[in-house]
């Protein structure tokens, strides 16, 4: 089933993609990205908006596994803050 | 090297968001070696792609990304000149079906496919079955368009969620089929930061408010992506499990496509000659031949004196006109462009054997050819004009021949002209319209769900500018810092409306522009509908140009219209046949009217700064008005020229000429360099160049690096020429300081001849010329100041009657022993004795004298008599049709009473109320019936109307005699008359004007008790006295003035006159939001007297009268003088604006001469004096 969080989690990146993150005290390792696709913000719902209403949300669905259990993970990342999400879980 | 094979620019209206130039000098930059435009449905940004990529050094690929049913689209891109052909027919035949919904089916793109691609890409048909997993349908639709064109598969990844995938699997399809495939990034903007326009103009175009699901643009990624981020979209398209040498096979299939399609601007679109109309036989010979015949027609075989039109003297001989004949002929000869003389000749003619009225205009008035042919009717040689600003060997493209003709009947001459050129050979020209501050901010606006109301009042507050002023205006506009705009939350909408400025955002048909070519029109252009019906090339004037097509402006003039319908009433009433052609251009009367500056509804002499020009100059003869309309420009008034030839003229100086081989040519304007003509003689007496390269030389001169070649090239000729280093220096200094400035005289002498002929109607035709300038509004003024003027030269105002009102202004003969009789009440026609009282006031005052009781000469006396009606059109709201009924029932036999009226004239109820309210049966009616009883008796009409129509179910006609019984009875004054106060608010509202007597006469109580002093009285006024006036605004300007302030010039009437007021910046903090906020004003100011008769004031305050008058109703005199020294303490003093300065030093304000903040002047506010409300400045 899916559930939606909207937790902060730690993620270590290389090259440009999601490796391992931690997620409530937990280390979860990607094996897979099954895919990857980026939306503008909702600018115009900004209280205070930026100067340069720049900057993109970037998802990635991975198969992630902590231990042997393997589930579906989406992370999102904020460009401009450079902040990472676990977003939905699927398990 | 990557290319961009699908782009839209801001072309595609309401979708794109870069120009084509940017988008060129992008890929330029990118090092991309050519690049694809590929507009929404339109070739409208397609000339423009092709000059900037030459200019970017790239090559130029042309297409259109069209719209298909279902929401689907396809690209195509040319090949060759075929390719072009097809694309411009394809996109015409799009446009055929149904105006402003382009659509275009697979068939259609078959129909066209010589030398047309089909890109097939996730908008497809093709690529939806993809994305709805039906590959089959996929592969069957495919198949399809492989038989109909040649088609590549187009691979767009955008990185959306699902994007990936997508294209995986269109490649793949692809593979399977044997298509190539090409890698696209349906680019909309230049860089990512520009998305959030992208988002704007995605929501605006669909009239829906900001929110994710409706939104092409999800992901930001539609930029002009460079090589290496092409790459990586390629790679991830391709997907980790792809074939080795996928990603480069599918960048090398683009780059290849990509090389087919470059198109080459002069062989494959033909841009590099002119395609005029088809000329039977030898265009030279029959051009010469008809220059022979027009000499014989002007009468200018015989040469001397005596010849030549009306008021005419010649000082040219027989042989110096076939000399400059020859000399026009052999330049026309080597330019190859006598098709084109013939062409244009054929269609001022076919205009004037319509009867419309049609003159030309501009530079094209200086050439004896036009005049020979007939296209123009200003002699040339008389009034020293050259041919060489008009056309020369020196001049690049083809020339410009302007024509004007009635307003009201352009659309007439563009019908004379499709059928004589044929229906596939002419089109219209287009123009966009773009973004401004004000359409911005309302887009904006409710793209942010901001309330109707709010954005309305923001959109408003702003003047005509630019979107991209809109912060600098918010801190530099007195009106708009004290508006409270400048707030945080509005910040984001101004910085999105910024962003729009200048994109296109609406086509429109040009509103003059008609391309006249052959039959290979529509090989060269796409054509679409315009509103009118008309057929409409996409391109706008500067496209048409570069295309080598021939562009005529036919430019509808409404002042030729007024002028029309004048001589049009003078032949109905008097039978008398004006022709304004043949009037003697040295009428007495009409200068001495002119010298006056009683010169409201004269063409291009009637605003304040040039009543107060025609005031200085004391104008003579039409060359004097030459001179004038020269003067009133920003060159003239920027180089100083102005003063020192008025004290030349009025011999407070010496005529200054720099060096005495230049008078013949400086003495017309006294030494002063006026006209372009004359920088073209001065050239060429100085250097000895010929008038060809003097016209080329005078080009140069507009930009800073032309003057220096020119500069080095003048003083090298002219010192070796033997002029000293002084005159030289001097000479050259004038002429830089005129720049590119001054005026063509050629221009300025076709203006000046209908400026001449509508005062000559004004002096000799007063009644007819005011329903003339009433019925087509030619000027800048609201109908109720030129009515008030009529009404100060004794021409009396008729109001408006069902039995007599025509549908537009008419003329109508008042007997002096009827007008006693039939005299309404005084109530109702209370302007007509303050306008006796005037009529006597200024007898004593100097000419001009109008009506009989001033001593008029004896046609004036003619004319005294004259009235004019009010016109049926001028009732708000009233159609075409209920007009039609009203006149076509009355000429059957005239209205009997207001329920005969009813039955026959069968107007909404609506129309009947404000026709009963405007006093329309106040004459049928007679004594005693209030127009209260009126409206109550229309009601009663209209429920029996109803209840008929619903017993007998229509069996019974309506005029049956019976049919009174329906009706109840309303007995005469049953209901009070309206004040007269109720009927001017009546007349506002429904006309927009004050007929029966002037608004400000309801406020004489406060404005006696204040002191205002009146129009008439001004004059009388010392200099420098501090005075205050009153009146209805009229008119506001900003014209450019020379030490580059924003000054305002405001226009009030107040019954006895027209005052002009001047605001300067320092006062326009505590002024400028009350000048362009309210109706009803009172101005103080310091009385200035710059002309021989002229009174300005030089405004110090100002307030709304409105809220004075109620002040004064609630606490007297006190109240308002507290209130006015109120207003007077506001403000936080001066600022200086920013200021744009010229290569030449000319300084002037980036807000002159624009539309300002608030409604139009025009018409009355909704909202009139009763209502309170209002700041008070």
């Amino acid at each position: 089933m899916t559930r939606v969080f909207g937790d902060p989690v730690d993620v270590w990146v290389t090259d440009g993609r999601p490796v391992r993150f931690v997620w409530r005290g937990r280390l979860y390792t990607v094996r897979r990205v099954l895919e990857h696709w980026v939306t503008t913000r909702d600018w115009w719902r900004e209280q205070q908006p930026d100067e340069e209403p720049a900057g993109e949300r970037e998802f990635w669905r991975v198969e992630a596994t902590p231990d042997t259990e393997i589930g579906v993970y989406e992370l999102r990342h904020d460009t401009a803050t450079g902040d990472w999400m676990l977003s939905r879980v699927w398990d | 090297m990557a290319v961009h094979l699908h782009v839209a620019s801001a072309y595609s209206l309401r979708y794109g968001v870069a120009t084509p130039r940017a988008l060129a000098e992008r890929a330029a930059e990118l090092g991309m070696g050519s690049l694809a435009l590929t507009d929404r449905d339109g070739l409208y940004g397609a000339v423009k792609h092709v000059q900037a990529c030459r200019a970017a050094g790239i090559g130029p690929i042309l297409g259109a990304d069209l719209t298909m049913p279902g929401e689907r689209r396809a690209v195509v891109l040319a090949v060759g000149g075929t390719g072009w052909r097809s694309l411009c027919r394809l996109v015409t035949a799009a446009h055929s079906a149904v105006r402003g919904s382009p659509v275009t089916s697979r068939e259609l793109i078959g129909a066209h496919a010589a030398g047309l691609v089909v890109l097939l890409g996730p908008a497809s048909d093709v690529g939806q079955a993809i994305a709805d997993r039906l590959p089959d349908l996929a592969a069957r639709r495919l198949a399809a368009w492989r038989e109909s064109a040649e088609v590549v598969i187009e691979i767009v990844d955008h990185h959306g969620a699902g994007d990936g995938h997508r294209a995986a699997r269109m490649l793949a399809l692809a593979r399977e089929a044997g298509v190539p495939a090409v890698l696209g990034n349906a680019v909309r903007y230049l860089s990512p930061g520009d998305h959030p326009v992208a988002q704007v103009l995605d929501v605006t175009r669909r009239l829906v408010p900001l929110h994710r699901r409706h939104l092409d643009d999800q992901t930001g990624q539609a930029y002009l992506k460079s090589e290496a981020e092409m790459r990586r979209v390629a790679e991830l398209s391709c997907g980790p499990g792809a074939a080795p040498g996928e990603v480069e096979r599918l960048l090398a299939d683009t780059r290849e496509l990509a090389e087919r399609c470059v198109l080459d601007p002069a062989r494959d679109l033909g841009m590099d000659r002119v395609h005029l109309p088809d000329v039977t036989g030898d265009p030279y010979e029959r051009l010469v031949a008809r220059c022979e015949d027009g000499l014989v027609r002007r009468d200018l075989t015989r040469g001397g004196p005596g010849r030549g039109g009306p008021g005419r003297s010649s000082r040219h001989t027989a042989a110096e006109v076939r000399a400059h004949l020859d000399h026009e002929l052999g330049i026309i000869r080597r330019k190859g462009l006598a098709a084109y003389f013939l062409t244009v000749a054929d269609a001022a003619a076919l205009i004037r054997e319509r009867g419309i009225r049609c003159a030309i205009r501009g530079s094209g008035a200086g050439s004896l050819v036009n005049y020979l042919l007939g296209i123009g009717d200003l002699d040339p040689l008389r009034h020293d004009l050259v041919m060489e600003r008009f056309l020369a060997d020196s001049r690049p493209g083809l020339p410009d021949i302007d024509l004007d003709v009635e307003s009201a009947r352009r659309l007439e001459a563009y019908r004379a002209l499709f059928e004589r050129f044929g229906q596939n050979n002419v089109a219209c020209v287009s123009m966009m319209e773009t973004y401004r501050a004000r359409s911005a901010l309302r887009d904006v606006g409710n793209a942010v769900g901001l309330p109707p109301h709010e954005i309305d009042a923001i959109a408003k507050a702003f003047p005509q500018i630019q979107a991209r002023q809109i912060r600098a205006a918010l801190h530099e506009l007195p009106e708009l810092r004290q508006s409270n705009l400048a707030q945080g939350h509005l910040d984001v909408i101004f910085r999105i409306a910024e962003r729009l400025d200048g994109l296109p955002r609406h086509i429109a048909m040009h509103p003059c522009g008609v391309l006249l070519s052959n039959a290979t029109l529509r090989d060269r252009t796409a054509v679409e509908q315009s509103m009118a019906g008309f057929p409409m090339s996409q391109f706008d004037k500067e496209d048409v140009e570069a295309m080598g097509l021939l562009k005529l402006d036919v430019i509808g003039v409404r002042m030729q219209s007024a002028m029309a319908h004048a001589v049009a009433e003078i032949a109905r009433v008097t039978g008398e046949h004006v022709d304004l052609e043949a009037v003697p251009h040295d009428d007495g009367p009409t200068y001495e009217m002119i010298r006056t500056s009683r010169t409201l509804g004269c063409f291009q002499i009637e605003s304040p700064g040039q009543r107060e020009l025609v005031g200085k100059l004391q104008p003579r003869t039409l060359a004097d008005l030459v001179i004038d309309i020269s003067l009133f420009r920003p060159g003239p008034v920027n180089a100083d020229m102005v003063t020192p030839f008025l004290e030349s003229r009025h011999g407070l100086r010496q005529p200054d000429y720099p060096h005495p081989d230049l008078v013949p040519v400086l003495q017309e304007s006294l030494g002063v360099v006026v006209f372009h003509e004359q920088v073209l003689r001065v050239l060429d007496i100085m250097t000895g160049c010929g008038l060809s390269d003097a016209e080329a030389a005078r080009r140069s001169l507009a930009t800073e690096a032309g003057q220096e070649q020119v500069s080095e090239w003048f003083r090298e000729l002219a010192l070796a020429r033997g002029y000293d280093e002084p005159t030289v220096e001097r000479v050259w200094r004038v002429l830089t300081a005129f720049g590119a400035f001054g005026f063509c005289k050629a221009h300025a002498a076709s203006f000046a001849l209908p400026t001449y002929q509508s005062a000559w109607l004004k002096r000799h035709h007063t009644a007819a010329f005011y329903a003339g300038v009433l019925t087509h509004d030619p000027g800048m003024y609201p109908k109720r100041a030129i009515l008030d003027d009529a009404r100060h030269f004794g021409v009396p105002i008729l109001p408006l009657d069902v039995n007599r009102s025509a549908e537009t202004w008419h003329v109508e003969p008042v007997s002096q022993g009827a007008s006693t009789a039939a005299e309404p009440p005084p109530s109702r026609c209370g302007g007509l004795s303050p306008l006796e009282k005037h009529c006597a006031s200024t007898a004593a005052e100097p000419p001009p004298a109008h009506c009989g009781g001033c001593g008029g000469s004896s046609p004036c006396e003619k004319n005294c008599t004259a009235g004019i009606r009010v016109a049926l059109n001028e009732v708000k709201g009233i159609s075409r049709a209920e007009v039609e009924r009203i006149v076509g029932e009355r000429d059957v036999r005239p209205y009997s009473s207001l329920r005969d009226f009813w039955r026959r004239a069968r107007v909404s109820r609506p129309i009947a109320e404000r026709l009963v309210m405007a006093g329309a049966f106040d004459d049928l009616a007679g004594e005693g019936v209030s127009r209260r009883d009126l409206l109550c008796r229309l009601g009663a009409l209209d429920r029996a109307t109803v209840a008929a129509a619903r017993v007998i179910e229509g069996q019974l006609p309506l005029d049956c005699d019976e049919f009174g019984q329906f009706v109840e009875k309303i007995p005469a004054g049953e209901l009070p008359e309206m004040t007269p106060a109720e009927m001017v608010e009546a007349e506002l509202a429904i006309l927009g004007m004050d007929v029966s007597r002037h608004v400000l006469s309801f406020y004489d109580g406060l404005l006696d008790a204040l002191g205002v002093v009146r129009a008439r009285d001004l004059p009388g006024r010392p200099a420098g006295a501090e005075v205050l006036v009153a009146g209805v605004k009229v008119a506001t300007q900003t014209p450019a003035v020379r030490s580059g302030q924003r000054v305002i010039f405001a226009t009030v009437d107040d019954a006895t006159g027209p005052v002009d007021a001047t605001f300067f910046e320092s006062v326009q903090d505590r002024c400028a939001a009350t000048v362009f906020g309210c109706w009803l004003l009172v101005i103080r100011g310091r009385v200035r007297h710059p002309g021989m008769r002229a009174v300005t004031l030089n405004a110090t305050a100002c307030w709304d009268l409105v809220s004075l008058y109620e002040e004064w109703r609630r606490g007297g005199l006190p109240a308002v003088r507290h209130l006015m020294a109120a207003a007077d303490r506001v403000g936080t003093g001066p600022r200086a604006g920013s200021r744009i300065i010229y290569a030449n030093g000319f300084a002037m304000s980036p807000y002159a001469d624009i539309g300002h903040a608030g409604g139009a002047v025009k018409r009355p506010p909704g909202r009139l004096w009763h209502a309170s409300g209002g700041s008070s400045g």
